[in-house]
């Protein structure tokens, strides 16, 4: 509970590699298995993954200078390495665009390529249910599950949406696939993974839930479908996400009770209809 | 064509980008609606969209133009994208020959979930690129003429067709609201110009100027 609290006030950016390695299970992962890291990027070649991700490496973080073809380092091929060690691994999810800016991050963090096949490997294969794989069922049934609560919680922005035919995913889909990455300011981004690496993809909807609410009334002006959409894009920006401490405060006060149960159940029942629809 | 007003607009058409990873489809884009282009752009994840409203004659169109992530398991999420599009431009990229190699996939998710009366153009992108080409136009081209399709080879990056395209797509689609609309003013079936400012109604929605050509 202790740590908890410690986690939710934002790890000091020193020990942060650190912390995610321990909390998320990574580095016990890691010790269990010596070299298979290495091994991974020695195995079968393949040709369409290593294409798919060569395709991504300028278009990852592009205004980064250490992320630049020229750089020197370059931390394009240790992208490129975590990348196809995981698809290596993983090989059911293999590579799929929004893991390149997530492991991105890690390597920013942790400055060390094996520590970030492991936490990407946590985030990816544990803490995030079935995202990316090639049904993204995971993530459809998640957008789903974001539209229920704010039925409940929100329920006029929810008949605005429905008003205009707005679908969730056309709004939040890249709030789930890269996990805020690019959408919020890295010192918040970086807060809410604090979270997300301890307590699990929970904190994604706390962070949804908190940047519609806040922006309830904004939302609400919206007149068009275009409209909607523009107003999902604005909410991401300003004082109010720049302050992350605050942020951070908010997203456990704001959106009210938010038992895990509900979102079990929440995310059985929208499964269930997403696969009848098939 | 011209610039109109972001406010004034008679139509509201909606143009989907579609194609593999990397062809350029948001430079595409960025170029038409911005005239934008950058070599390193960010790889597009889940569904972004641009407009711009172009005077086509007397009639100001607002052109909704969606770009979506090109990896193959996007589609689980982007099928939806396809709703109400009356345009798309099918792109691929003339120096990667397996970008063109699945155009054919495409089309046919393309017709699965948009509208049969569609307007589709191939687009083959990066023609700045002479050296490196992999694609033959004649071939592209043999391939447009016999799927009902047109035909462009753009360059975003030196802006080559870039205009044409879109406004070639964007005529096409005004000439057969045109004739619906001349079809149907005796029965007054279908109402034309609905899309005021302030009211454009969703893409789910039936619209008719866009959905019944």
């Amino acid at each position: 509970m202790r740590v908890k609290r410690y986690i939710r006030k934002g790890v000091p950016f020193e020990h942060r590699a650190r912390v995610w390695m321990g909390v998320s299970g990574a580095q016990a992962q890691m010790e269990r298995n010596p070299g298979y890291y290495h091994q991974l990027l020695q195995g079968e070649r393949n040709n369409s993954l290593e294409e798919a991700i060569r395709t991504d490496m300028n278009r990852t973080f592009p205004d980064n200078v250490k992320f630049r073809r020229s750089a020197d380092p370059c931390l394009q091929k240790t992208l490129y390495n975590v990348l196809l060690a995981y698809g290596h691994h993983n090989q059911g999810v293999g590579y799929c665009q929004g893991m390149n800016f997530i492991a991105g991050y890690l390597i920013l963090i942790t400055k060390n390529e094996e520590e970030s096949f492991w936490l990407l490997d946590a985030l990816v294969g544990r803490i995030l249910p079935d995202y990316y794989s090639p049904e993204m069922l995971g993530l459809k049934t998640d957008q789903e599950v974001l539209g229920e609560l704010v039925r409940t919680k929100l329920p006029a922005v929810a008949a605005l949406m429905d008003g205009h035919g707005v679908l969730w995913t056309l709004v939040v889909s890249r709030w789930f696939i890269c996990l805020f990455v690019d959408i919020l300011p890295v010192e918040t981004v970086l807060r809410i993974w604090d979270c997300l690496f301890n307590e699990g993809s929970k904190i994604i909807f706390r962070v949804a839930l908190t940047l519609i609410k806040q922006h309830q009334a904004f939302i609400l002006e919206a007149t068009s479908f275009a409209d909607i959409c523009e107003k999902f894009k604005e909410i991401t920006k300003g004082s109010f996400v720049t302050e992350c401490h605050t942020f951070m405060q908010k997203i456990f006060s704001e959106p009210g009770s938010l038992p895990m149960t509900t979102i079990t159940r929440l995310r059985e029942s929208c499964r269930a209809k997403l696969l009848v629809q098939g | 064509m011209g610039n109109g007003t972001e406010e004034d607009y008679n139509f509201v058409f909606k143009v989907v980008l579609i194609g593999e990873s990397g062809v350029g489809k948001t430079n595409l884009l960025s170029r038409f609606t911005r005239n934008e282009f950058s070599h390193d752009s960010r790889t597009t994840i889940g569904v972004e969209f641009s407009t711009r409203t172009v005077m086509l004659g007397t009639a100001a169109v607002k052109a909704q133009i969606w770009d979506t992530a090109g990896l193959e398991r996007y589609r689980a999420i982007t099928s939806a994208y396809y709703r109400g599009a009356v345009g798309a431009l099918l792109v691929f990229d003339l120096t990667k020959h397996h970008t063109y190699a699945v155009v054919e996939r495409w089309l046919k998710e393309l017709y699965d979930h948009a509208e049969a009366t569609i307007v589709v153009m191939l687009v083959g992108n990066k023609s700045d690129l002479t050296q490196a080409r992999e694609v033959p136009s004649d071939e592209a081209r043999m391939f447009a003429e016999n799927n009902g399709l047109l035909f462009l080879e753009t360059s975003a990056l030196d802006s080559t067709n870039v205009e044409l395209a879109f406004e070639t797509v964007l005529k096409e689609i005004f000439a057969k609201v045109s004739k619906q609309r001349q079809n149907s003013t005796r029965t007054n079936a279908i109402t034309l110009g609905s899309a005021q400012a302030g009211q454009e109604p969703g893409p789910g929605e039936k619209r008719a100027c866009c959905i019944s050509l």
